[in-house]
């Protein structure tokens, strides 16, 4: 097991090395240039471009942000002239990583519970309630989601507040709204599994010696069927907590999604690799995690061989 | 779920039996061999199976007959309206529903009607399409990298990951360079990361799969791979692949709405259900009528796709063959 | 170093989450299971609120505290929001109107323009020398930092100089250069072929300093006390903290109405600043802006009250009529014309240009593009920038200008197109470039729709990223028409007629008329205001009627304000919205 995650962090961080590279080339080709306004005089632009190193060879440049990022330090944002991209992630992570842990706790709690109830009472009324929530959720796109939850709960009830993040009462319509489509796959994923499950052998088998239904349920269905679940997980996580640019822009969470969005926008080069490089890390480091579940969940996975 | 597969004999009555048989009440009748070979019912081939059980399915029949209506609406709506779908009028301004404009009009004074359904033709050609590559690209990749692991594996989820971990944004933006905006260059922005999905999802399932123990009596037995593959791991597959593209095409409508969201959408005057939402909800206040509509088109496809995945999932699966 | 543990303990409480649930599955007791599993949630749920709820509240508390502590002692807090984050908070490198409007309430410059009048600032008094290239400024005695320490000339002029030196690489050094200030030697300085030293801006004594001119400029005042970048800067605090420099709040000290007292988390806050040599003007105790990037959520917190002001997207300003008010931005929306056009050589044609201009209803393109909030735009120059008789340049000169219609005339613009040899108007095809902004998109269409139904003209629309269109599309003359914006940096015509400079390194239209251009030339040396102005407009009428662009809108912004605000400024330039000396009733 240790032999077999020393191997896959090697991996890893090869991973990591091979994205930073693409991407520093990447962003290269994309149209436009970090240095632009309406009024950017060339010389003005010409002293940016120096200022910035931008004069020297692509592969020097290369190497020195290589360097750079092995003492830790990504280099100052393009388009935020005086910060660091280094501040920049770490003032607005703690946020999309608040926001998208409450959101994560909400979507497993209900989106397990309602994919386990509406698979045990197949068929029944109850079934197609949990099927049609769990449809709503996936049928609504975030931003409208986003956008009627805070109308409704904030301007219509007055309930709720309608944006900021300061205090439990701001956090529950962005962790809704952020946990509703979540939810709803976890639920369907698990309410397939679930049914797949259902009908394997060794659950007739448990049935026959007696076991108690609740203990069939828990020992050998759910934890068989969880593994679908564990899959779609990595990406959901990885994905949720680096920040999400609709519901952060919507409740006004000084979050990490802006920064991802914008930095493409704008072509700010340090920024764009920022991101890339925090949130392929988290990426490679969620799947690792969800790969090590395999073999902790499903014992006829061994892990290694 | 079982008691569907279990048959209760019949309670009727047995008539009481005489100690003794007079063997005269008794004549043979000799072999009817007729009658021996006589299927009771029809033979169906595996689609004929899954195709009536879809269609005993009422939920899933619904939902396929709704997509149905969505897609004759869709090719045929804006060549019957007598307006087009970016004509505008200033004297249309907001104007509500009526039986000229079905659904009213939005604030430049256009059908919203026809818009929708311009819409649907875009969302759900990039829907189908994006989702379909993806899942065929996606399994094909994920199930070589579960059924063979190792190295392959190894050096396939690197390269996932690697893929990835680029932001979408700049995959969408540098194939928009090489292609131009439209809905050629979503899908193929969408497909350059979307297969990794399902990618990792085959490869779980495989995984499972392979070591089940039907797959090795297989492999003892001699059986070549690509035979396991074809008759073992994919029948098994498929129901939560197909439940898996059912949800992969909202998905891929959902990827195109937030792109547009953003402003990478296609290129204007062209509209799609993502760019109708994201008109609609700035004027959710003002005028909430455009995305009401739209939100419901999108929900009410979404909601078929969902039941039609179940209907399917149930269809394809091989060891409900048969019943009912 | 906290917030590397922060986000280490989040990834734990992460891990810890999954793998207990993970391990309690498999020891295979269900109601330990349970009992692991929602112990597992709770704990995430508890570490990360116990985690990353602390940087919230430890930025949030504090604030909101003083807030209602100052309201209970009768203390004056303003809050706002707006959309834009500022790039930066070194004085020396703002680049927007975001940027200016942060900086004009931190720093004082030699002079302040409010309302459109110059008001003394730092400097008491100044004089201008006969031939208008030498202007004197007497610095007022006892300036204070905010930090106590004393503003001196040497703070004031090392602010200039840093402004243009290269190794500071503002994106606004060319303010003080030939496109706009005309200070002396600033071009070769920001080029780096000069010292920093030769700049135009010197000390003469402890309370006296110049600043020369290459050139007499009218609007060298107001330019000085509307552009923040010529703020004083305090050079220990720069050598202090290099790149770092205004990082954040504590790296920078302030000379203005207010000191800042944090930036963080999208929200600044701003504090009275009693060392301000002004401070008795100043009402506000305490300021906060939040920065809240979405239209509609902003209005929402207006309308919840968390907010005393916020500007009103255009698509919901019918819903608060009444409420609201107005005011223009100066912002010039217009279509550039790539006038040496290859891909459409009709382009280069002044028949199609003016085709392409009468072609347009400007009522109805303001109508469905705008939501009928913004003034449809005619002529090229803003016509509410100063006149030289005491008016709007717009009232003193509109009538001279041979303007568009603004309801667009087809059967003229038939005729152009005929004149340009246009036989069939739907073989000739033009591209459009707008950026992917939502409101660039329907004025694109807008504009689609109407030359296609008036000219019969085929219109493609190319949208590109902003950066794209200013860092390629534009500077390398690969477009055929462009959507794009222009807004004053100082109140004078040339502002917006300079763009069109057969030489300017902003023509992006690559338009060339000699005519033009001597007139330009004429203008800048020429001393008599009146004459100047004549020459101007006589500059921009040559423009309009060689149709140099398709003019599209003034916009006007609607705004929402707390009716016990007051005293609150909204002027055209580098400074829209602008607050620091305003009051509130309690």
């Amino acid at each position: 097991m240790s032999k077999y995650i020393v191997k896959r962090v090697i991996a890893a961080v090869l991973t990591l090395l091979v994205l930073i590279t693409v991407v520093f080339f990447l962003v290269r080709l994309m149209p436009g240039e970090p240095f632009t306004s309406e009024k950017l005089n060339p010389i003005v632009k010409e002293n940016m471009i120096k200022y910035y190193g931008f004069d020297k060879p692509l592969i020097v440049q290369y190497f020195q942000y290589l360097g750079n990022l092995l003492k830790g330090n990504m280099g100052y944002s393009m388009k935020y002239t005086n910060k660091t991209v280094n501040y920049i992630i770490g003032s607005t992570f703690p946020y999309s990583a608040d926001l998208g842990l409450r959101a994560l706790a909400i979507a497993l709690v209900f989106g397990l519970l309602l994919g386990v109830v509406a698979a045990l009472n197949r068929g029944t009324r109850l079934d197609v309630f949990c099927v049609i929530l769990a449809i709503i959720g996936t049928s609504i796109p975030d931003f409208i989601m986003g956008a009627v939850l805070q109308y409704v709960f904030g301007l219509k009830l007055k309930v709720l507040p309608v944006a900021k993040w300061a205090g439990f009462k701001y956090t529950i319509l962005p962790s809704c709204a952020l946990a509703f489509y979540t939810m709803a796959s976890v639920s369907r994923t698990m309410r397939a599994s679930m049914l797949e499950v259902v009908q394997q052998d060794y659950i007739k088998t448990a049935r026959a010696k007696g076991l108690s239904n609740f203990r069939i349920t828990w020992k050998h269905q759910i934890r068989n069927a969880i593994m679908p679940v564990i899959t779609i997980m990595g990406p959901t996580v990885a994905a949720v907590l680096t920040g999400t640019f609709v519901i952060e822009a919507m409740y006004a969470i000084p979050g990490m999604g802006k920064y991802y969005v914008d930095s493409t926008n704008d072509n700010d080069y340090s920024m764009i690799l920022g991101m890339t490089v925090f949130y392929g890390a988290f990426l490679i480091f969620c799947n690792l995690v969800v790969d090590i579940l395999y073999g902790v969940v499903d014992p006829r996975v061994r892990i290694g061989k | 779920m079982a008691k569907k597969n279990v048959r209760i004999p019949s309670g009727e009555v047995i008539p009481e039996i005489p100690e003794t048989l007079d063997p005269s009440l008794f004549k043979v009748i000799g072999k009817n061999t007729e009658r021996m070979e006589s299927i009771s019912r029809p033979s169906l081939t595996f689609w004929q199976d899954a195709w009536r059980r879809f269609r005993k399915n009422r939920p899933a029949f619904l939902g396929f007959c709704i997509i149905g209506l969505y897609v004759i609406l869709a090719i045929f709506a804006p060549i019957m309206s007598k307006y087009a779908f970016d004509a505008m009028d200033v004297s249309l301004k907001y104007a509500t529903p009526s039986l000229e404009h079905f659904l009213g009009c939005d604030g430049s004074g256009r059908d919203i009607w026809v818009r929708m359904w311009m819409g649907a033709r875009v969302s759900l050609t990039i829907g189908f399409f994006a989702a379909f590559i993806n899942m065929c690209v996606g399994s094909v990749i994920g199930g070589l990298c579960g059924y063979y692991g190792g190295w392959l594996d190894m050096i396939i989820m690197r390269i996932v990951d690697v893929v990835y971990g680029i932001p979408s944004l700049i995959i969408t933006i540098l194939v928009m360079v090489v292609v131009g905006r439209g809905i050629h260059t979503l899908i193929i922005a969408m497909c350059v990361v979307g297969w990794i999905g399902s990618c990792r999802f085959v490869r779980g399932e495989v995984y499972r799969l392979k070591n089940q123990d039907y797959v090795s009596a297989a492999k003892v037995l001699g059986v070549p791979d690509f035979t396991i593959i074809l008759r073992h791991i994919i029948p098994n597959v498929m129901g939560m692949l197909i439940t898996n593209l059912c949800m992969a095409i909202p998905g891929a409508i959902f990827q195109e709405a937030f792109l547009s969201y953003i402003g990478l959408g296609i290129a204007p005057p062209n509209c799609s259900w993502g760019i109708l939402a994201k008109e609609g909800i700035k004027y959710l206040k003002v005028y909430p009528n455009q995305v009401m509509f739209t939100a419901f088109f999108i929900c009410t496809t979404m909601l078929s796709l969902t039941m039609i995945g179940d209907g399917l999932r149930d269809a394809f699966d091989p060891r409900l063959r048969g019943t009912e | 170093m906290k917030k590397a543990s922060k986000m280490l303990a989040l990834l734990l409480a992460l891990a810890m989450a999954a793998s207990m649930a993970a391990c309690g599955s498999s020891d295979g007791a269900s109601a330990e299971t349970t009992a692991a599993a929602e112990a597992a949630e709770t704990e995430a749920a508890a570490e990360e609120g116990a985690e990353t709820e602390a940087p919230a509240e430890e930025a949030e508390e504090p604030a909101a505290e003083e807030a209602d502590a100052g309201e209970a002692a009768g203390e004056k807090v303003f809050k706002f929001a707006t959309g834009t984050e500022p790039t930066s908070m070194d004085q020396s490198k703002g680049n927007s109107i975001a940027d200016n409007e942060v900086q004009r309430a931190l720093q004082e410059g030699l002079v302040r323009l409010i309302n459109g009048e110059v008001q003394p600032g730092l400097a008491e008094t100044w004089e201008v020398s006969e031939d208008g290239l030498v202007y004197t400024f007497h610095i007022r005695d006892g300036l204070l930092w905010s930090d106590g320490e004393p503003l001196t000339v040497d703070d004031i002029v090392y602010g200039f100089k840093r402004l243009v030196d290269p190794e500071t690489a503002s994106p606004y050094g060319w303010i003080a250069g030939s496109d706009a200030s005309h200070i002396l030697n600033a071009d070769a300085v920001l080029a780096g072929e000069m010292s920093v030293d030769e700049l135009g801006v010197a000390k003469v004594d402890d309370s006296t300093m110049t600043i020369t001119v290459d050139t007499p400029v009218p609007y060298l005042l107001s330019l000085l006390g509307s552009c923040t970048e010529y703020s004083p800067v305090r050079a220990d605090y720069v050598e202090q903290y290099g790149t770092d420099f205004a990082a954040t709040a504590e790296k920078n000290v302030y000379s203005g109405p207010f000191v800042l007292t944090s930036s963080e988390n999208q929200e600044l806050h701003y504090a009275k600043n009693p060392n301000y040599w002004n401070a008795d003007a100043v009402n506000f105790d305490e300021v906060v802006q939040y920065i809240v990037s979405d239209d509609s959520t902003r209005v929402a917190m207006f309308d919840s009250g968390d907010v005393d002001y916020v500007a009103i997207p255009n698509e919901q300003v019918p819903l608060y009529e009444g409420q609201d008010q107005s005011y223009q931005n100066g912002n010039d929306d217009y279509l550039y014309i790539n006038s040496a056009s290859e891909t459409q050589p009709l382009l280069q044609d002044a028949n199609f240009r003016l085709a392409l201009n009468y072609g347009l209803s400007r009522t109805e393109y303001i109508s469905l593009a705008t939501n009928d909030i913004y003034d449809p735009g005619c002529t090229f120059v803003l016509p509410m920038l100063s006149g030289v008789n005491g008016g709007t340049y717009g009232e003193e000169y509109g009538d001279k200008l041979s303007a568009f219609p603004v309801d667009g005339d087809v059967a003229k613009a038939q005729e152009y197109l005929k004149a340009a040899g246009v036989e069939d108007p739907s073989s000739v095809t033009v591209e459009l470039v707008i950026t992917d902004a939502e409101s660039e998109k329907l004025i694109g269409e807008v504009i689609q729709q109407q030359w296609q139904t008036n000219l019969g003209i085929n219109v493609e629309i190319r949208q590109v990223t902003y950066s794209e269109k200013y860092g390629t599309v534009l500077p390398s003359g690969d477009y055929e028409l462009a959507y794009g914006g222009w807004g004053p940096d100082y109140d004078d015509p040339n502002t917006y007629l300079a763009l069109f400079n057969g030489n300017s390194p902003y023509n992006y239209s690559n338009y060339k008329n000699e005519e033009f251009d001597a007139l330009m030339a004429a203008a800048t040396t020429e001393q008599d205001v009146v004459a100047r102005m004549d020459m101007l407009a006589q500059a921009e009428n040559i423009l309009l009627e060689d149709g140099a662009m398709v003019p599209l809108q003034y916009r006007t912004v609607h705004y929402l304000m707390n009716e016990n605000v007051t005293g609150i400024n909204f002027t055209v330039g580098a400074v829209n919205f602008d607050w620091p000396f305003g009051d509130i009733a309690q």
